[in-house]
């Protein structure tokens, strides 16, 4: 009942800060069309004028895929050059949205406002930080270590499989343990950072290992509450992906019908964001409300 | 019936037969090579003990001293093989072994008929080069005396071979096997040139002589074998433990056999009244200038070894095989064989997408889609080799498109003829993603042309296997670029004469060893034209093809120019304002006299550039079309000797677009974005991809954002 009453709230608080959707969408999309820009500026070079370029508005085709390919095939080594300082950028723009999400969230009373989410995105940009190198190092550690001795009976299975089917079934089941050890992880982390919000700590260590004895109290529960968002994320998911599949291939109306529902669908996941985050709130304060703070930290 | 008239008959038969795809008979004689071979597989040892009797005649005029044999699994024996060498210089695409998992063969024994021991002659050769000293893939004994033209060598040998883990499509994974490359076989003597055997490279494949196989496999009693050639009988020994099964086939060059207890063994007929309709046999006869009953089709047993959880796409096999019998039946030639035998590989032995005579491995997924051409794909291709390794046997090692290229160009043709389009399959732990995903779909020939454009100016197609830059430059010129060479080749001659020309390569060269110059020999023949040229560009060239649009301006053609003129004894300035003055107006001011005014004309200037180094030639020209924007066009051609060629057209509309080589003839063009120009951009497409590329990078922020 605690879990679904922290999931009603969830959706509720989730549902009520549409403005931080609106913020993250347009923040996302900002980013990926910088990205995507070079990829454009190349096609409005070499397409945009050629009759070959009205083949990209009806599809993927061989043959305007390989004239690129062709151009520009001396790119390809650059391209971890590139991509790196990206993700470093979007980490730390990510870091930074964090902030303002869970800021604005935990303000349940209040309106979100463009001053108020930068106000807290920066407020707890250097705390989510120390979260975020933390988290890398215990992801390495982890999935370094733990990792391979979770691997170690899978790799056995797969070595002595008899069909392929052997070498499906342990590479699914091994995939489907380290996602939700993955899972385990993440959700320690979201509730550190929730936390750190919430207690508006600036100790990131002390408040992991705090929030590490918060979950061992109630750890099944967490991860429940935290299982069911990710089946929300599943199902949205998958009804895309069954509407997007129906969509005409042409046609200039269904291709912006069609790109519509791409764009519903990032939404979609990034509200999930939300619920995951302001779910995981109630959750903990439903928790320290009723066993007090200090009892579950002795606990 | 007047002999004159059936002399008239027979003649005008003769000319329309010359005047389409002569069908000339292919090499008929004997064999040169006989091999009966009896074999026993030590299942838990992991090893072949064989005994192999070959009869070798001397068809040449010269007097031979020697013979030299392929002993491949000695390329599997250490690292100091030719094989390993060349790998070693591959970073992704080289071959490793685990420890245990080597693989060799020793000849224990090699005696004449009359008991002569050749076996202290025995001795290692390395001929090619670079060389690989240490390589054990070629032997050779000697003579005690030379073999005269006309004379028969009678050997016998005895072998040992160690079964390698599977590597390069033979070996053993548990108790599933796939044994290619197997016996001691003899090189090729080519008279003039000595014994042609190469040694086993990592991007070659073989080369041998046709011969009459008699092949005795002795397995375990619970495994099921599948081989090469009519299985005639099986044998079970007296306790019951072991089966010896006898294949049989003439006119091969290769022998190769699986054993796995796990096969599923099934058996179809060909039946060829009930795939072709007597509808079909006219189209393509007509096609190919040939009477339609000489193109009718035999029936053929079909054999599939599958493996149980494959079992589901069992018709799908069956299906793809029965197109491919059909359509390289109907277009190339009749299959000859009385067999042939489909093989899904035995797990793990590596040994799928492998063509040997009348059998050959195909390969899929405990998963498959309907919209992805896996396994269809493979098993059209695989069987195709049988027509153009198996038949059209031509020298592997040297020349290697001969069969990869046409067979890819083949393949290409018959799977669209069969299914259209088919989809790309990535999948996922065996889940293939098009189940949940729309991927694009291709033509091969599109899939080729992106191959062939990206390797184009490393090797030349006709490179011996093993002296290309690399393994990927080997793949892509020798599949794809030839198979797109060959697709261009295609749309400048046509359809049809392009299938004259395969046929008739194919039936001229049936049971013989063709080399590149037999194939353009053909081209020319069937073509009426020297078609040589094409071949130094593409084939034995590296030069890369692209000829498009430098510029393209189209403007409103300026009525006068501009300058003091001379008119009625005066000086007068035509300036740029009276230039642009209607024509009647200014033709006022320049010669005094008052004009008809006239519709406004416009220039259209268009340059066209030869970008690359390839160049048209043989009297073919490339078509420049420009569409004006009243509707009309106009063309010209360019031979494109030259760097560059210029034309003018001055219409009463301005152009909208320009377009060399509209009905995309020169597939092989690098560059096909800078074959057309328009003058209104259009950028429907480029929103629509840039959409999608958002999209793809959204999501996977998203996935990143996960970590943070």
């Amino acid at each position: 009942m605690e879990i679904l009453i922290a999931l009603s709230r969830g959706f509720q608080t989730a549902g009520k800060k549409t403005r931080l959707l609106l913020y993250l969408w347009l923040v996302y999309f900002l980013f990926s069309l910088f990205i995507a820009a070079p990829l454009c500026a190349l096609l409005e070079k070499d397409f945009s004028r050629s009759v070959l370029g009205e083949t990209i508005f009806r599809g993927s085709d061989l043959l305007w895929i390989g004239d690129l390919l062709y151009q520009y095939q001396n790119l390809g080594p650059s391209f971890p050059f590139v991509l790196f300082p990206l993700a470093v950028a979007f980490f730390a723009l990510h870091i930074f949205l964090n902030g303002g999400l869970i800021g604005r969230l935990a303000a349940e009373k209040e309106n979100v406002r463009w001053p108020g989410f930068l106000r807290d995105a920066g407020k707890y940009f250097g705390r989510f930080s120390r979260v975020f190198f933390l988290s890398l190092f215990v992801y390495a550690l982890v999935f370094g270590i733990l990792g391979r001795l979770i691997s170690a009976p899978f790799n056995l299975w797969m070595k002595n499989a008899q069909t392929g089917w052997g070498i499906f079934w342990a590479s699914t089941l091994r995939f489907l343990i380290f996602l939700l050890l993955f899972s385990c992880l993440k959700m320690f982390f979201d509730y550190v950072k929730i936390r750190l919000v919430v207690e508006d700590s600036r100790k990131a260590l002390r408040t992991s290992l705090s929030t590490f004895r918060f979950l061992k109290a109630g750890f099944f529960r967490a991860w429940m509450l935290f299982l069911l968002v990710g089946l929300v994320f599943l199902a949205v998911t998958g009804i895309y992906l069954l509407i997007a599949k129906g969509f005409p291939k042409s046609g200039t109306g269904s291709l912006f019908l069609a790109h519509l529902w791409e764009q519903t669908f990032i939404a979609a996941r990034l509200w999930i964001t939300m619920l995951f985050f302001s779910s995981e709130y109630h959750f903990l304060k439903s928790r320290l409300a009723h066993f007090g703070n200090r009892t579950i930290e002795e606990k | 019936m007047p002999k004159a008239l059936v002399s008239l008959i027979s003649l005008c038969l003769a000319v329309r037969f010359l005047g389409g795809g002569q069908e000339v008979p292919a090499g008929t004689g004997s064999t040169p090579l006989k091999y009966e071979i009896w074999v026993e597989l030590d299942d838990q040892a992991k090893i072949l003990r064989g005994r192999e009797e070959i009869v070798w005649k001397n068809t040449t005029s010269e007097a031979v001293s020697d013979m030299w044999f392929h002993l491949y699994w000695n390329a599997f024996k250490n690292e100091k093989s030719a094989l390993f060498e060349e790998s070693r210089e591959e970073s992704l695409l080289g071959i490793k072994t685990e420890k245990g998992g080597w693989g060799w063969i020793d000849l224990r024994r090699i005696v004449l008929a009359d008991g002569t021991d050749l076996r202290p002659t025995l001795e290692f050769m390395t001929p090619d080069e670079p060389r690989h000293p240490e390589d054990q893939t070629v032997a050779r004994v000697r003579f005690p005396a030379p073999l005269q033209p006309g004379e028969e060598a009678h050997l016998k040998i005895e072998f040992e071979s160690k079964i390698p883990r599977p590597v390069l499509r033979t070996g053993y994974y548990r108790d599933s096997y796939f044994i290619a490359q197997w016996f001691p076989k003899p090189g090729v003597y080519q008279e003039g040139r000595g014994w042609n055997c190469h040694q086993y490279h990592l991007n070659s494949e073989f080369f041998a002589d046709f011969a009459t196989f008699i092949v005795h496999i002795t397995v375990p009693a619970r495994f099921v074998v599948g081989a090469s050639g009519r299985q005639v009988r099986t044998v079970s020994s007296q306790d019951g433990k072991t089966i010896t099964t006898t294949f049989v086939q003439d006119r091969i060059h290769d022998f190769a056999w699986t054993a796995d207890p796990a096969f599923i063994r099934l058996e179809r007929d060909f039946i060829a009244d009930l795939e072709v309709t007597p509808e079909e046999y006219l189209e393509v006869a007509a096609k190919l200038g040939l009477p339609p009953e000489s193109i009718r089709l035999p029936n053929i047993k079909m054999i599939l070894l599958i493996r149980p959880e494959h079992r589901s796409q069992i018709e799908r096999h069956f299906k793809a095989l029965r197109a491919a019998i059909k359509y390289y039946g109907l277009w190339y030639g009749p299959y000859p064989y009385e067999t042939i035998t489909m093989v899904d590989p035995p797990f793990r032995t590596e040994s799928g997408g492998m063509e040997y005579p009348t059998l050959f491995t195909a390969g899929t997924g405990i998963m498959t889609d309907r919209k992805v051409l896996n396994p269809e794909g493979v098993i059209i291709h695989e069987f195709g080799h049988g027509y153009w390794y198996g038949l059209v046997a031509n020298n592997e090692f040297e020349e290697a498109w001969l069969d990869e290229g046409i067979n890819t160009y083949s393949t290409g043709k018959v799977l669209a003829q069969a299914y259209g389009a088919g989809m790309f399959s990535p999948s996922v732990f065996g889940f293939p993603l098009a189940k949940i995903f729309n991927f694009p779909v291709y033509y091969d020939y599109e899939l080729d042309r992106l191959g062939a454009i990206l390797v184009a100016e490393r090797d030349p197609i006709t490179n011996p296997s093993w002296r290309f830059l690399s393994r990927t430059t080997y793949g892509l010129n020798v599949y794809q670029r030839a198979s797109a060479c060959l697709h261009t080749l295609e749309r400048l001659l046509g359809e049809n004469l392009m299938l004259r020309i395969m046929r008739m390569f194919q039936m001229r060269y049936r049971f013989r060893h063709p080399e590149t110059g037999d194939f353009i020999a053909v081209v020319n023949e069937v073509s009426g034209r020297d078609m040589t040229w094409y071949f130094d560009e593409f084939f034995f060239s590296t030069l890369n093809f692209d000829y498009g649009i430098a510029s393209f301006r189209t403007n409103k053609k300026k009525n006068l120019a501009r300058g003091i003129f001379d008119r009625n004894g005066s000086k007068g300035e035509i300036t740029e304002k009276d230039a642009r003055k209607p024509r009647g107006e200014a033709a006022d001011r320049e010669s005094g006299e008052r004009e008809e005014r006239q519709d406004e004309m416009f220039l259209t200037r268009v340059v066209l550039r030869r970008f690359g180094e390839a160049r048209i030639g043989g009297g073919f020209e490339i078509r420049l079309r420009v569409v004006f924007e009243d509707g009309t066009e106009d063309f010209k051609f360019w031979d494109g000797q030259s760097r560059w060629a210029k034309f003018v057209f001055e219409r009463p509309s301005p152009a909208a677009v320009v377009e060399i080589d509209p009905e995309r003839i020169w597939l092989i063009d690098s560059n096909l974005a800078n074959n057309s120009r328009k003058t209104k951009p259009s950028r429907a497409g480029i929103f629509r991809l840039a959409a999608k590329a958002i999209f793809w990078v959204q999501n996977s922020l998203h996935f990143l954002s996960a970590l943070s």
